[in-house]
Order: C-alpha cells, then structure tokens, then sequence
C-alpha cells in the first residue's frame, strides 16, 4: 500500500540537505519497524519518494512523501510507530492511505507557501513601503541560474500571493518543474526595488499545494 | 553558559559543510542541564566526519550517558572557515547536543589517536575559554583528561592534561568521573581532585612527577612527588568483553561520514607481533567477544540505526576464533533486514565466499594488502608474516573474483633497510600486474589499477623499534625520489606518498618528552592547527616552534636510543616488559621472525594477567 506522510524539517535540520534528509527518513523506516516495500532488481532500494526537494538553509513545516508498504498499516499506526523512530526535529505530523493510481505527488506539485522572515529591521521596513508598489507591476525581472547560464525571467505571474506583517512575508510562489519562483529570487527582488541592500533571511516552507478538481490551489496532502 | 543560537545560526549560514556543526542526530542525548550532576565533554581532536567514524566516542559516548547522573555530550575540531566566524562574533567552541560552552563542562577529555591531533586539542581548548596550562586552571574549570592509544606516551601532552587514562576507558572512565562528580561538591581546591583521581588504577597526573634531564638532553628520573602518586601506571584492562559495555544505541549522522556504517568490535588485541604496530603491543592480551553476544548486538545496532551496512572491527579480523560462524550466523540473521556485511579480508574458506557473493551485495570497489615491506628479507625483520607467495595468490584469486583494483601499502624507512628492499617494492608491484594480464580477459575484469602507498616508518613507543632512529627526512625524499623514478615505468601502477615532514613531527611527538609542551604552545601560537590535513600542514612553524623553544627535533626523531636509556614512557606499565621488546629488536636485526602468541607464547610480559590472555600457557613459556 502507499502512505503519504507529512513530515517537518526542523529548524535545526535546515542545513541538511535533500539528500541526506532522504538517508535520515530511509534509515528511519527501517528502524522503525514498520513495512517497507523494496524495489525489485540488482540493488534494492525502500521505495520511497518526497514531493519536493527542500533546499539547504530552509526549513519545513509539511513536507510531503510517499513510501510503499508491504503490508497494510493503518495511518495512525504508521505515524505512532515511525515517530519512536524518528529524531525530534524530524517527526510526522499526519499520514494517509494513497491509492495505488494516486499520480505521482512530485507530478503534483505546482506551488509552496513560504514565511520568510528578514533579520534586518531597516531593511524590513523598505521592503513593507515598496510592497504595494512591487505587487503592481505587471513585470518583474529576476535571475534564474539554469545548465545553460543565467536567464532573466518574469516571475510576477509566480507570485500567486503576497503580504508582509512586521519583518515576516507571507508568500505562495509557483513550484513546478517549469515555473518555480525560490524565495531568495523574491526577495532579491523585492528588496531591488525597496533600494536596500539584501538582508539575512530565514525561510520555512509551511506546505506544499496543488490544483484540486476546481482549478484552485488546496494543500497537496488533502488532494 | 548556552551560547546563543541566532549567533551559531547566523555563522552557520557562512559556513562550508554546516551540517557538521548542526547536531541534533537519531539516538544523541540530550539531558536537562541543571538535573544532572556530572558534565563530561567528549572531544575529539579531528573533524566531525573524522569524529563520528570513531568507535571508542560511541562506546564512552554510551557509557556516561548511561549513568543517570551524568551527561556526555560531543566536540569536535571545527574547520578553519567555521573556526575564524567562532573567533571574530566571540563565539566559543560549543557541544554538538546543548550547544553549552565547553568551559561549562566538569570535566572535558580527548581521544588521542594521533600525535598530529595534539595542535588541534589547544585550539579546541582556547576556542572552548579552558585555560590551556593545566598549571593555571582555577578551581571552576572543567578537569582535563585524555585517553587513547598515544597515551601511553603522555608527555608531550603532561602540561595541559590534568589526567591521563591508560589503557581500556570502558571501566576507568565511571570511576573518573564519580570521582570528579564528588570533588565537585565537595568544594575542596583542585589539587585535592588530582590526587584523589591518581589513586584510581589506570591514571597518570603529570603534575604530581618530577621530572629532571642529564646534561646530554636525555631524560635523568621521573620520581612521584606526593604519595598519591604511584612510581608505576599499569594500564587499565577489561578482561571479559562479553560483560564490558557496548552501546546497543549509537548516533546516526545526517551527512556522510568516513565510516557510516554499523562497527561490531569482534575482538581487542592481536597476536600476530609486527614489530612496527604499537597498537599490535598496546591493546594485547587479545580479547574475543563472543558469537552470540556479537549476533545480540548486532541485532541491537541494526534495529537502532537502521543502518544498511555492517563492518567488523578489530586489529586482525581474520584470526577471530569462530570467523566463519559468525559471518554465517550474521547473514543468517541479517539477510531479512538486508544489511551488508562489509568483510575484513580473503582469508575465508571458498565454500563461505561462495555463498557471500550469493547472497550479499559484494562492492567490488578495491582491495587493500599491507605486505608492508619490498622483500622477504624486511618482511622478516619487521616480524610481518605474509610472504610473496601468500600475497600473490590472494591478488591472483581476487582478479579472477572480478576485482581489478589493488591497494598496496608500503612503508619506507624501515630499519636496516636498503635500495635493494625499495626495488623489491617496485617488483612486487610489477608481479601485481602481470598477475592480472593472467587471468584471461574475459574472466578478469576491466580497468587495473594498482595503487601503491608508501608511508614513512615512524618508530613508536612500546615496540620493539622504540630506540631506533627514524630516516631523516632528506633520506627519506630521497627515497621517495627514487621510487617515483622506478614506478614511471610500471604501466597501470599509480605511486603515492606521504609528506614527510609530517611523518618527521609525528615521530618526534610520538617519543618526546615533557619539553615538547612549550614546542606545542609555540606552534599553536604560530597558528598551527589541523596539521593531519596536509593543505594546512606547516613544516616551517613547527620547526620555528623547536627553534625558538632551544630545542632540536632531530634528538626526538633521528637519534638512536641506547639500550640502558630511561624513555619518557617507562613509568607506564603496558603489560608488555622492555627485555622482551629488545629481544625483539635483537632477533629484528638478525632478520629472525617470531611466532604468533597462538602457536605458543613468547613471553612479551602479558601473560602475567592468568585468564584474560588466552595464550599465556600456549606452547612453551620463554621467560621474559
């Protein structure tokens, strides 16, 4: 059976990167001791998937994977047994039973929602005085580094909703293979046309989204 | 003190490889602070990925945690980057678990592995705000100690360490720290603490020897000066591993690490008596853990970890009493979990190796041998048992296996050693080769690669080379000249060797006296740190350090001991006696072997200690 849990990356893992958070959760359903499904061929592996990569420095409220078990589990019981198994910075939240046709929820993804939080009070204040200004624009360039070189692309129609309170921006920026606007992308923005220098930022991915039957975002693991 | 997070957090962000700093692993501790009455910060003198491949951290790491009333929590060396941030933001050395100052702990102690490390013990104290001089600690300080197998040659280290253990922690460390645990209620002044803990068997406090020199520099008497002090330290000895601690629960790394796998101590000691291995006389008499302990605790290990891979650990794996058994009753066990044994040797019998490469996945990455020596002739002077014809149809078996990469490890400067036994390097490499373009090609596999590594012998204390000269290092080039020369021609072998000023350093710490503590501070002053790293070796402030300390590293490494002279390590009772060491060193000049312990004793002095050495009756008893 597939069990899609939710998981958090603490912020004291934020420096972890994929990786090695992918070998943590690995090693953590085999102590476990629950069910897991190896794949068939040469050198099996736990077959195991995460929605989305997390990239070094942020941390994760609702991080999302997919694992197969071998044996039916109930998600209560697969939550309990996999938290005794799991460090603190790293345990499930909640779980649930997938269907096996359930599509792929790397395929699923198409935003995130983040707080970021600028560490620098001045810099904070211009970023909140340029806000409206910025989210009027019809155009915003920024940088994306692909193979290929640096490419200017056109990230407003990424950023599906923005608002600021204190040094904190709330944001819900497109995550998808061709549209993916990162956070530091936003805030090198925001912060250009603030005229201020950038500040030390923290990022928390509070969740990963997807497009339900109506067309709107909605939190991927209740998709 | 907690240092505070949004400050390490802020530097974490500068830094390469912060995951290394981060903490907060499957099965650490963390206990609350103020509930506990006994801190004990566990240093390791290395890198974390250095650190946390180290099976004795686990064991003591497991062991103090166990006690209630204590809590151990680790340090480790930071890099440089990290290192430079700590210094400017005024941030000190932290541990991995609370991130509490290393200052704050009762007592801190270090792992000696490697005299190389000694640099990194006073950058990590000066970071950690613990006065460097143990002379000059206050009464608040943590007490210092320090352990391992360079601690039976303590000196070097006797004005910075208040405590030394010798021998095997498992035991000694509990009684340290309950000793510390009541001095420090006690309120009684320090020096009461380091006469309490030089009672304890195993434990040496230098500051309580006096210590005087003969005008030639060599070392006149080292005499106890308060009757705590006995005149001899006899090392400590677990004499049953089965009932010793071993962790059932070890810390999991985030990020890859040198050994990230499972470690089962199979067994302590060995009997084979390679005149150049200090750890070969160090940690004897041999010592065996049982099968079915080794099977429950392998258990343990996979179901704590959920580690996929196994190795087993020990000095010379093959001589385990029940190898084959084990390794079966292990696959047995394990083939479920699907954990993979990584295997220490060839030296198993074919059926087993069959049914290994049947049933695990057999990484045919690359082989390593250790024939140590070029020719026969300094094979037998050095005591190493393994002759051309041994290594030659273990290379033959594992090319026609499928493997097509050879490690083979040499040293250079062996005593009495010639060009003729650097040539004899270079053949034997050569017949590696034509070892390969033997088996056909469609049985062998592709790529050869030969890998040939020659180290620069570094004479150790306790063995029977401990009075003779090191190769000077001008020698030493020379010699690593002329084998770079001979193995251009030598298609498919790559040559590689050690730096050898660093091999010059570690062989003057290896065997220095008390002295060489101003040479350490001097070189720390000098920025000396890291030194195991060779990008960040640096020769010249060493040999300053000797310089301006008025002393001459020559007399440490390159001068030959005379047989009545006192070594700074006399006063520590390793079990094993000095004649059966010169002896040895006899019979080395003379080119004679001496057999392994099992096929009868020799008489090194360990068999003194009835039951724990398994071999003290074996064959007839030469009086040592």
């Amino acid at each position: 059976m597939r069990m899609l849990a939710v998981f958090r990356k603490g912020e004291r893992l934020r420096h972890i990167g994929h990786l090695d958070i992918m070998r943590a959760m690995q090693r953590a359903l085999r102590r476990s001791g629950v069910p897991v499904a190896y794949s068939n061929g040469f050198n099996p592996h736990i077959l195991l998937t995460f929605a989305s990569a997390l990239s070094v420095g942020a941390s994760g409220e609702r991080e999302l994977m997919d694992v197969t078990l071998s044996r039916e589990m109930t998600p209560e019981d697969f939550v309990a047994t996999m938290n005794r198994a799991l460090p603190p910075e790293m345990q499930l939240v909640s779980a649930r039973a997938l269907d096996d046709r359930h599509p792929a929820l790397m395929a699923m993804v198409q935003a995130a929602d983040y707080r970021i939080t600028l560490l620098n009070a001045q810099a904070a204040e211009s970023c909140r005085a340029a806000l409206p200004g910025f989210l009027a624009r019809e155009e915003i360039l920024a940088e994306r580094k692909t193979k290929s070189g640096v490419k200017e692309v056109n990230i407003r129609p990424w950023i599906f909703e923005l608002s600021m309170e204190g040094g904190t921006l709330h944001a819900v920026l497109a995550l998808s293979e061709t549209e993916n606007c990162k956070p530091d992308m936003l805030v090198t923005a925001l912060c250009a046309d603030a005229g201020c220098e950038k500040p030390r930022f923290g990022v928390t991915r509070l969740g990963l989204l997807g497009r339900g039957a109506d067309g709107q975002l909605a939190a991927l693991e209740t998709l | 003190m907690t240092v505070s997070n949004e400050k390490i957090e802020a530097l974490l962000e500068q830094v390469q490889k912060a995951p290394r700093y981060t903490g907060g692993e499957m099965n650490t501790v963390v206990k609350p602070w103020d509930e506990v009455a006994l801190h004990y910060g566990f240093c390791f003198p290395d890198t974390y990925e250095v650190g946390m491949s180290h099976l004795g951290m686990k064991i003591l790491y497991g062991l103090v945690n166990r006690e209630p009333d204590s809590v151990c929590e680790r340090f480790f060396m930071p890099w440089t980057d990290m290192m430079e941030l700590m210094r400017q933001e005024d941030v000190p050395l932290f541990s991995m678990e609370s991130r509490r100052a290393l200052c704050d702990f009762d007592m801190i102690g270090f792992t000696l592995q490697y005299e190389m490390s000694y640099s990194n013990i006073l950058a990590m104290m000066e970071l950690g705000r613990v006065t460097l001089l143990s002379r000059d600690r206050r009464r608040e300080e943590p007490i210092v100690v320090a352990g391992g197998p360079c601690a039976f040659n303590p000196e070097p280290l006797a004005d910075f360490i208040d405590a030394f253990m010798i021998g095997d922690g498992e035991e000694v460390t509990l009684e340290v720290t309950a000793t510390i645990r009541d001095w420090k209620k006690s309120g009684a002044p320090r020096m009461d603490c380091l006469k309490t803990l030089a009672k304890i068997k195993g434990v040496y406090v230098p500051a309580l020897y006096d210590v005087t020199y003969n005008p030639d520099g060599t070392l006149a008497a080292m005499t106890p000066n308060c009757p705590e002090a006995p005149a001899k330290v006899e090392k400590c000895i677990v004499t049953d591993l089965d009932s010793a601690y071993y962790p059932e629960e070890i810390p999991v790394p985030y990020t890859e690490i040198v050994h990230d796998r499972i470690m089962l101590e199979i067994m302590r000691g060995c009997t084979r008596g390679c005149r150049f291995c200090q750890a070969g006389m160090l940690y004897r008499p041999v010592r065996e853990r049982s099968l079915k302990r080794l099977v429950q605790l392998a258990l343990a290990l996979e179901k704590s970890t959920g580690y996929e891979e196994m190795s087993l650990s020990s000095l010379s794996s093959g001589d385990y009493t029940c190898l084959a058994d084990l390794i079966r009753q292990l696959m047995k066990d394990l083939q479920q979990e699907r954990v993979s044994i990584s295997l220490p040797s060839l030296r198993l019998d074919s059926v087993l190796k069959e049914s290994l490469e049947e049933t695990q996945k057999v990484r045919k990455t690359s082989l390593t041998f250790a024939p140590e020596a070029g020719t026969q002739r300094l094979r037998d002077v050095i005591n190493k048992g393994v002759t051309e014809e041994d290594l030659m149809e273990k290379v033959s078996d594992a090319f026609q296996g499928g493997w097509s990469s050879v490690k083979l490890y040499f040293m250079i400067g062996l005593p009495t050693e010639t060009y003729e036994d650097l040539d004899g390097m270079v053949e034997l490499a050569r017949k590696v080769v034509a070892c390969y373009f033997a088996v056909p090609k469609g049985v062998r596999a592709k790529g050869l690669r030969v890998t040939v590594s020659a180290s620069s012998f570094v004479p150790k204390p306790v063995t029977p080379f401990q009075w003779e000269p090191q190769d000077t290092r001008e020698t030493l080039q020379q010699k690593q000249a002329y084998l770079r020369e001979k193995f251009k021609g030598v298609k498919g072998v790559t040559f590689n060797y050690h730096e050898s000023g660093l091999s010059f350093l570690e062989a003057c710490f290896a065997r220095g006296d008390r002295r060489l503590g101003g040479v350490l501070l001097r070189a720390h002053e000098l920025g000396c740190m890291l030194d195991g790293w060779t990008e960040l070796f640096k020769l010249d402030a060493w040999l300053q350090a000797f310089a301006d300390c008025g002393l001459d590293p020559a007399f440490y490494a390159n001068r030959r001991r005379e047989k009545d002279e006192l070594l700074p390590w006399d006063f520590i009772d390793s079990g094993i006696v000095k004649p059966f060491l010169w002896r040895e060193w006899e019979k080395a000049l003379a080119a004679e072997t001496t057999r392994d312990c099992r096929q009868g004793c020799n008489g090194c002095g360990i068999q003194r200690y009835k039951g724990v050495c398994s071999y003290a009756d074996a064959g007839r008893v030469s009086q040592g």
